[in-house]
């Protein structure tokens, strides 16, 4: 039995309480009484993973079904791992401690490019071959969701199907095609045929790519008559009478968030036009009031958490927010829970929520201007103003007695000139001398005012996903000339991720079939949590793409027409491409668009859900 | 606000020995606030629910009598409040009973531990050895002072097994060692002098907490 051999070697290793299961609220079945057992596996550790609402969402909605049992699986930390390899323990799932190559799908949940290792690492771990087409009839179904798989071409080798879009109605079709499929005996071409006539399954096997002779993709045709030439992603309709969990699995170890979630909102009505999140989510949907009431007592009764957050993409955007507001202290104040407010807009920012994000802690605020001058933020379509930047700072000075902002940037925008870079630092200088132009601040206490900054990496189904990604030089050329333009260096302290980092995830966002040879050389070579400065191999990597003969700059560093075919052109993420190309052209102009409340922009979602996204002629 | 304070003896085994010190404090945090209750919270800008371990348990190691301490606002049945917290208590850790602390955390001091040391060599040969050890003058332990990193120290006067017995493949240690605040040797500082004096090669050690008592002898209550 896989616990006996696991519990000799978990006083080895970091946090074994993360490795052995039997969490509160983990559910356990009688195996012998299920039909169909899903190990749904998140790439990375179990601190960040744990803190994954999805993956929350679609474990309860699962093992809700009597007849379906959903186990967790994370990536084993290195030592642990090692630990497993020696001593022949497979991967295996949480709650029953048996091998996850025993089950009948191994799902993924993809959130970010830098865990495509991982993904390898975990199935050759649980002694399954790592490439679908090595894969027999007796191994599970590896399927795989999540932001990532908008383009999932560079996985194609190693995933026998994609779920495309929102994941609560089209698992539970999956499993239940599959244990129908299973009792009578079918092979698994086909349920793969079968699976690929569901709505947002994509089965990449059934997919042919054709290239032109510069290495651009020509076309994806279907080559099976079961998988349609375009996949169409999945999207909840009613979100306010969807599926929410009442409870949470309450880990013993803390994780990254450690705190009960509730969702409020999916989509985004913003429309920032380097935010994949804002387009790949869309349409805005948002819950009432009362059912974020009644989910958020639920869940803090049942996990004992506390702290509760409203998580969204742009959490103040909810409709109702201040009544929620209101609502919800009543309370969360009885019952001595905070309330975190993450995601808030810096024009949003208001006396009134000041004092609700207090009422948790005083800790620093954190705004996301983005860029340094109006004019670039006119490009991005952030839709912020200097003004309201300076008023929420002058309103957390003189009212809320803060004394620390974090802001977020990015470098290498598209259009970006030297001005937005000094701008930034403007920007930052102009919040120092308001902080000194209060009368009242807190005696002895100056500002500390913290700049982060990211590297832009166009993402597909953005209006940049045309756009080329900043060059290793220009980027250092920007980080020194931001540093030199900042006078308040005792004040300001700036920081920027890893240049090395943002350029592979551009290469894989934006990559198409050919880099599945690269990832498996890279894993191969020793790749893995590729996220952890301390394990991230960028040699090896560099390594990888020369072997496999990928060349960096055709997948980062260029610009790309508005008519190239793009590697993910065959999924259809209910946003048009002439929709992109207008928004790509407005921003090479510096026009905004309005946010979707406002006015619609006509951005193609509309048309495909029948209806309007707000106002009379709601759909 | 009234404020009784209670301690509780619980025990901590199965998957729960994996839970570390820290986290032991936040899982019971939160198995109060499950139970509702009437638990007292911390007075201040962050109430939190107050819990007190006057002896923390190494990770790894069983505990049959732990002890934490905690306030409720109102009187309260002893037996419904382990009831309620049991209710809510995660797979190996329960409560065994509720009663007023007549020690203090400072009163600590000693610990009896059962230890099982499995395969390596015959449980005899184990004992044997064991009695070479404890017949040295002096058993030399690394051990991290506050003030001065990592010095050796003698824990040989500190060390009293109390009993030995012989089992099918292991052999089975009684012993007490001092615990709280003025010395405090951990099972496993006693375990890892064993298996680096003796060199035997243990498949497995199993410690388990059995007891805590006072500096002058008594049971800890």
């Amino acid at each position: 039995m896989v616990k006996n051999r696991i519990e000799n070697l978990l006083l080895k290793v970091k946090s074994p309480s993360r490795y052995i299961g039997g969490e509160l609220n983990s559910v356990v079945k009688d195996k012998s009484k299920v039909d169909v057992r899903f190990a749904f596996c998140f790439p990375d550790s179990y601190e960040v993973g744990m803190s994954h609402l999805g993956m929350k969402i679609l474990y309860s909605l699962k093992n809700k079904r009597e007849n379906f049992w959903c186990e967790r699986v994370f990536a084993p930390w290195v030592d642990f791992e090692q630990l497993m390899r020696e001593n022949d323990i497979p991967l295996y799932a949480l709650e029953s401690l048996d091998p996850v190559k025993d089950f009948d799908f191994i799902g993924f949940t993809i959130q970010y490019e830098l865990c495509y290792t991982n993904i390898l690492n975990m199935l050759d771990l649980a002694g399954l071959p790592v490439k679908a087409k090595d894969r027999t009839d007796d191994m599970p179904i590896v399927v795989a969701g999540g932001p990532c798989v908008c383009n999932p071409e560079p996985l194609v080798d190693f995933i026998d199907l994609f779920i495309i879009g929102e994941g609560e109605e089209v698992n539970l079709e999956l499993m239940d095609l599959y244990a129908d499929l299973k009792k009578r005996g079918c092979s698994k071409k086909e349920f793969l045929e079968a699976a690929a006539e569901i709505e947002g399954i994509y089965v990449p096997s059934f997919y042919d790519v054709y290239y032109n002779d510069d290495g651009t993709v020509k076309d994806v045709v279907s080559n099976s008559s079961h998988a349609p030439h375009i996949v169409r992603k999945r999207i909840i309709r009613n979100l306010d009478e969807v599926f929410y969990p009442e409870s949470f699995v309450v880990p013993y170890c803390e994780i990254v968030h450690d705190r009960a979630v509730v969702e409020v909102l999916r989509g985004c009505i913003r429309g920032c036009r380097f935010c994949q999140a804002g387009f790949i989510y869309r349409p805005f949907r948002e819950k009432s009031s009362d059912t974020i009431v009644k989910q958020t007592k639920s869940l803090c009764e049942s996990t004992g958490y506390e702290e509760v957050s409203l998580s969204s993409l742009s959490t103040s955007d909810l409709s109702d927010i201040n009544e929620t507001l209101t609502q919800l202290s009543d309370y969360t104040e009885k019952e001595n829970v905070n309330l975190s407010l993450p995601s808030m807009r810096i024009d949003k920012f208001s006396g009134e929520l000041m004092e609700q994000i207090q009422k948790v802690r005083k800790s620093g605020l954190t705004f996301a201007p983005e860029a340094g001058t109006q004019r670039l933020r006119d490009v991005i379509n952030k839709n912020i103003t200097e003004e309201e930047i300076i008023r929420a700072c002058r309103l957390a000075f003189f009212e809320g007695g803060y004394t620390a902002v974090k802001l977020y940037f990015m470098l290498g925008l598209p259009t970006e000139t030297d001005d937005d870079i000094r701008g930034i630092a403007e920007l930052a200088e102009k919040i120092t001398d308001l902080f000194y132009s209060n009368p009242n601040r807190p005696r002895g206490k100056h500002i500390q005012i913290s700049i982060s900054c990211a590297t832009f990496v166009p993402k597909p189904f953005t209006p940049f996903e045309f756009e080329p990604q900043a060059s290793e030089a220009e980027i250092k050329h920007k980080q020194k000339l931001l540093l030199d333009s900042i006078r308040s260096r005792k004040r300001i302290n700036v920081s920027w991720h890893n240049y090395r980092v943002s350029i592979l995830e551009a290469v894989l966002a934006k990559g198409d079939r050919r880099l599945c040879d690269t990832i498996y050389e890279a894993w191969r070579l020793g790749c893995k949590f590729d996220g952890w400065d301390e394990l991230y191999r960028y040699d090896l990597w560099l390594k990888a793409f020369e072997k496999t003969g990928v060349d960096v700059d055709f997948y980062a560093h260029r610009a790309r027409a508005y008519d190239e075919v793009m590697p993910w052109q065959h999924l259809d993420y209910l946003v048009s491409k002439e929709f992109l190309v207008k928004e790509n052209q407005k921003a090479r102009e510096g026009v905004t668009t309005p946010n979707c409340r406002e006015k619609c922009s006509g951005c193609g979602v509309s048309k495909c859900i029948g209806g309007a996204c707000f106002g009379k002629d709601k759909s | 606000m009234e404020k009784i304070n209670l301690r509780a003896r619980f025990e901590k085994s199965g998957r729960a020995v994996y839970i570390s010190h820290l986290d032991l404090m936040r899982t019971m945090q939160r198995a109060f606030k499950r139970s509702k209750i009437p638990v007292w919270y911390t007075e201040g800008f962050n109430p939190h629910i107050y819990l007190n371990f006057p002896l923390a348990l190494s990770l790894g190691v069983i505990g049959r009598a732990e002890f934490m301490d905690f306030a409720v606002t109102e009187p309260a049945d002893f037996a419904a409040l382990r009831d309620s917290l049991n209710r809510e208590m995660p797979e190996g850790l329960r409560i065994l009973e509720i009663f007023e602390p007549q020690y203090e955390n400072k009163d600590v001091g000693f610990a009896d531990y059962r230890i099982d040391f499995h395969g390596g060599a015959e449980p005899c040969e184990t004992l044997s050895m064991l009695e070479k050890m404890l017949a040295e003058d002096k058993i030399e332990v690394d051990k991290r002072s506050k003030s001065k990193g990592m010095v050796k120290t003698d824990i040989k006067p500190h060390i009293n097994v109390m009993e030995t017995e012989l089992c099918d493949g292991f052999l089975r240690v009684f012993v007490r060692l001092p615990a709280g605040l003025k010395m405090n040797i951990n099972a496993g500082v006693f375990t890892d002098a064993f298996a680096d004096y003796s060199k035997i090669e243990f498949t497995k050690i199993c410690a388990e907490r059995t007891k805590i008592l006072c500096l002058d002898g008594q049971d800890f209550i």
